[in-house]
């Protein structure tokens, strides 16, 4: 916890403006895009195409003019969830899935080359998942991802999808993430200057850390409320009903180029589904 | 007087609460305001005055009595689209009112909720970002933006509605000198030259002083309502209310009460010099340097030696906070540290208590190094104390006791002694330790719980105390028993660090003072030194008290020599000018 600075190492929701050609595309596209490489990710249970999906993540990231080193930030942010869900499978997965040639087994515990390739899998899957949400708002601010959202959705109104209420609570969200980091950072400044020791060796012990946090949760809750409540008086200060007969100042504008991503984000996840990948196995050894 | 376009007949309001008896915050108020009007409402906290604000634009309805918006009764419920257009709200927290991301489209908000068509909508918004200056930020995220200019933007979204009245419920609260002058000039301009009613509601008499009418609330009640002048020169009726008088005002009051012929009733530093030039006798005067120092230069117990430090380092966002800051506190003194919003003094004072530490360069404390691994943090955090702005939103413990008790337990002192330093820190901020100590937190006033969260800090009976803001967001009341305290601390002999934006404060507080801006020291030295340069001060988006804006106003008229633009105590200016009218 270098110095109580919280926002420094959230680069989810972290708007880096390069304006590089894939910050310029209508933010429908890219969503529709991002949907296109999460399901082809998702489906294409072969190694090596979740290795080329990779690559393809990072050219991504190259064209947006995002530091490699930035975008590695985020991914040690999620490093402790991987790490989880990594040993999770090394002790388990070798029982759930014993097929295949078994590397070793000691008990109940067992290696297999089903396990090993499983977890390769998914912790490439998992790292791609995290580098192309963190690409979505490092290119995309967070009021073009709520229109956009908000715009996807509409078709889905008569549907009975409140879209609007959707993309506002999205961008009322967004919008307080900022504001209460940086209360937090003060409540947590604070309490340690009346002696907390925030962030010391008991934080890892569950039962003393749950008491070491009321007095950050607490007042963040309390004022977390506070500013609900007044921004429910703002709001209707304003004319708020919901969102019927709401109009908008924002239209968005979609060109040749944003049809193009789209397209070519739509081969790309064909071109995943119907390759004929080498056998299961055959990738990793 | 023509048809009122707000007119309130005998409106009563409780605030219910569940198993306990409700709080009557309106007690039968009558009020009609005309179009075209600016009128203040003042009180204290308490006195229900932002309750009447919300009942305004119908966000809160009378229990009894009714009020009427354009002849619409605020009950019907219909009606309340063209009410809230017609009856625009800006409130006291510059963050809570901001829905969007971006600044262009939190003020199209309203007129989206309104459904104009498309091309209205974007006419709007480029107007009202005009009238309040705020067009070369339309493309910002709101959270980048300062205090006052916030406020800027939330009265843009009200404009954009195009309201015929415009409420502003506290909307200068927090924000610094610059920032409230702005926003004051803003409601003046749109008063004049677009004819928009003005309601303001704000607990500092000197934002009254240019109102077309005054009125007091206290105890849910309208007490006084008249001019400014007529209202004001009710001293006695004002002080009970719990009502301070501004800096000018107070000083034209005490002239008088020296000399009697002189005329008491001046609200601004125009009428108050002209009342001076006009009784002006100019007898020949000795000039001392103002005030002797009580304070002997102790020795130097924290230094900044080249401190630098950035705000989100190794990241495409990296700024530089603080840069080349060399800075020292002595034991004893009292050092202000002033700046305007943004600056980066609230960063150098987390400097001070190794909360932050340095990029560049280095800090000490009683000769530790903060950046050295074997300096304990906590045990200089417990001998610097320090304490944050609007403290009270950091409490967390349900009775007063426990909440002041919290540093002290961590310290892991016995039982007897945790309550003995509670005790001693509850009493030095002027709470009964008996009275106060089984008391809820959170159902006291701003001003108790700001003096709790003080004592929670005193409970570690620091060495040096540092306080970000002390006084900003307390009403007059909480803000004099507040400068009381610091005083009787001060002449105790302890080592205070004070950032204020208020220099009224300073003047009669600090014994030396740091002028900090861009993130860096720009001068240093005794506040007669640093008063003195007022155009300096003004050109950093900061101000001179108002004793040495008088006194600088006697010196251009050429009444008084260059030397007296030192004196900016406020006894000390009485004590001078009284000698020569």
């Amino acid at each position: 916890m270098e110095d109580f600075e919280l926002l420094r190492n959230v680069t989810i929701g972290q708007y880096i403006p390069t304006n590089s050609f894939i910050h310029q595309l209508d933010p429908r596209a890219k969503l529709l895009a991002a949907g296109c490489l999460i399901l082809a990710i998702s489906f294409t249970p072969s190694i090596l195409a979740n290795f080329l999906m990779m690559l393809v993540i990072l050219g991504i990231a190259w064209l947006a003019r995002i530091p490699f080193s930035y975008l590695l930030r985020g991914f040690l942010l999620g490093l402790p969830v991987l790490i989880f869900i990594f040993v999770t499978q090394f002790l388990f997965m070798g029982r759930i899935e014993p097929s295949g040639h078994v590397f070793f087994e000691w008990g109940w515990f067992r290696i297999t080359q089903r396990s090993l390739y499983i977890m390769a899998l998914s912790g490439l899957r998992l790292i791609s998942f995290v580098f192309l949400t963190s690409l979505i708002t490092m290119t995309a601010t967070t009021t073009e991802l709520t229109h956009g959202v908000e715009h996807l959705l509409r078709p889905f109104h008569r549907f009975g999808v409140p879209a609007h209420e959707l993309a506002l609570i999205l961008m009322v969200a967004l919008r307080f993430v900022p504001t209460l980091a940086e209360e937090m950072e003060d409540i947590m400044k604070a309490q340690a200057s009346r002696g907390a020791d925030i962030g010391g060796r008991r934080m890892w012990r569950p039962d003393k850390a749950a008491k070491a946090y009321l007095p950050l949760i607490v007042p963040l809750f309390l004022n977390a409320f506070r500013r609900a409540e007044e921004l429910v008086y703002a709001m209707e200060a304003r004319g708020y009903v919901g969102g019927g007969g709401r109009t908008h100042f924002i239209q968005l504008q979609s060109h040749s180029v944003d049809y193009l991503v789209v397209a070519l984000a739509f081969l790309i996840m064909l071109f995943m589904f119907f390759f004929p990948w080498p056998s299961l196995y055959a990738t990793l050894f | 007087m023509s048809e009122p376009i707000i007119r309130l007949e005998n409106v009563h309001f409780q605030y219910e609460r569940p198993g306990e008896a409700p709080i009557q915050a309106l007690k039968g108020v009558d009020l009609a305001i005309a179009p075209g009007e600016y009128v203040v409402i003042l009180g204290h906290n308490g006195s229900g005055k932002s309750t009447l604000a919300k009942h305004l634009n119908a966000l809160l309805v009378p229990t009894t009595g009714n009020v009427w918006v354009r002849g619409w009764n605020t009950r019907d419920r219909e009606r309340w689209r063209e009410i809230r257009s017609t009856v625009g709200m800006v409130f006291q927290s510059p963050d809570n009112q901001i829905v969007a991301t971006v600044v262009e489209e939190d003020v199209a908000f309203g007129p989206e909720n309104m459904g104009l068509p498309h091309d209205e909508i974007v006419r709007r918004v480029d107007w009202a970002l005009e009238q309040v200056g705020m067009t070369p930020y339309r493309y910002r995220a709101p959270h980048r933006l300062s205090g006052g200019q916030k406020q800027r933007v939330a009265i843009a979204g009200m404009l954009a509605m195009r309201p015929q009245v415009l409420v502003l419920d506290e909307a200068t609260a927090m924000l610094d000198p610059i920032g409230r002058q702005g926003i004051l000039a803003i409601a003046h301009r749109l008063n004049k030259e677009e004819g928009i009613t003005i309601v303001a509601i704000t607990h500092f008499m000197e934002e009254a002083v240019a109102a077309d009418r005054v009125i007091v609330m206290a105890e849910g009640r309208i007490q006084l309502e008249g001019t400014p002048r007529e209202v004001f020169t009710q001293r006695a009726l004002l002080r009970s209310l719990h009502m301070e008088p501004p800096p000018i005002t107070r000083l034209a009051m005490a002239l008088h009460a020296h000399r009697p012929y002189f005329p008491g009733d001046a609200l601004t530093l125009e009428e108050l010099v002209a009342a001076l030039k006009r009784y002006w006798r100019g007898r020949p005067i000795a000039f001392s340097d103002g005030r002797s120092f009580s304070v002997a230069a102790g020795d130097s117990i924290i230094q900044y030696e080249d401190v630098g430090r950035f705000y989100m380092r190794n990241t495409p966002l990296e700024v530089k906070a603080i840069e080349h800051v060399n800075m020292h506190v002595r034991a004893g003194e009292l050092l202000g540290v002033i700046g305007h919003t943004g600056s980066g003094k609230s960063t150098i004072i987390q400097h001070a208590n190794a909360l932050l530490r340095p990029h560049e360069g280095r800090v000490k404390v009683f000769d530790q190094d903060t950046r050295d691994q074997r300096t304990d943090v906590r045990v200089i955090r417990r001998r610097v104390g320090l304490v944050f702005q609007q403290p009270e939103r950091q409490l967390f413990e349900r009775y007063v006791g426990d909440d002041v008790a919290f540093g002290p337990r961590q310290l892991g002192l016995s039982r007897e002694d945790v309550r003995a330093r509670v005790r001693r820190a509850m009493e030095a901020v002027g709470l009964d330790f008996g009275g106060f100590k089984d008391r809820m937190t959170f159902s006291l006033s701003g001003g108790e719980m700001r003096r709790v969260a003080l004592a929670g800090v005193l409970a570690l009976e620091p060495d040096v105390l540092a306080l970000d803001e002390p006084t900003a967001g307390l009403d007059p009341q909480g803000q004099n028993q507040l400068i009381d305290h610091l005083l009787r601390w001060r002449n105790q002999g302890e080592t205070l660090v004070m950032i204020s934006h208020n220099m009224d404060h300073l003047a009669e507080l600090a014994d030396r003072l740091y002028v900090v801006a861009h993130g860096t020291v720009i001068a240093e030295g005794n506040p007669a030194d640093i008063f003195a340069q007022v155009e300096r001060l003004q050109a950093e988006g900061l101000n001179a008290p108002a004793v040495t804006l008088v006194m600088q106003a006697l010196v251009q008229a050429g009444l008084l020599p260059p030397e007296a633009m030192r004196i900016h105590r406020f006894d000390d200016a009485v004590a001078l000018l009284g000698e020569l009218i």
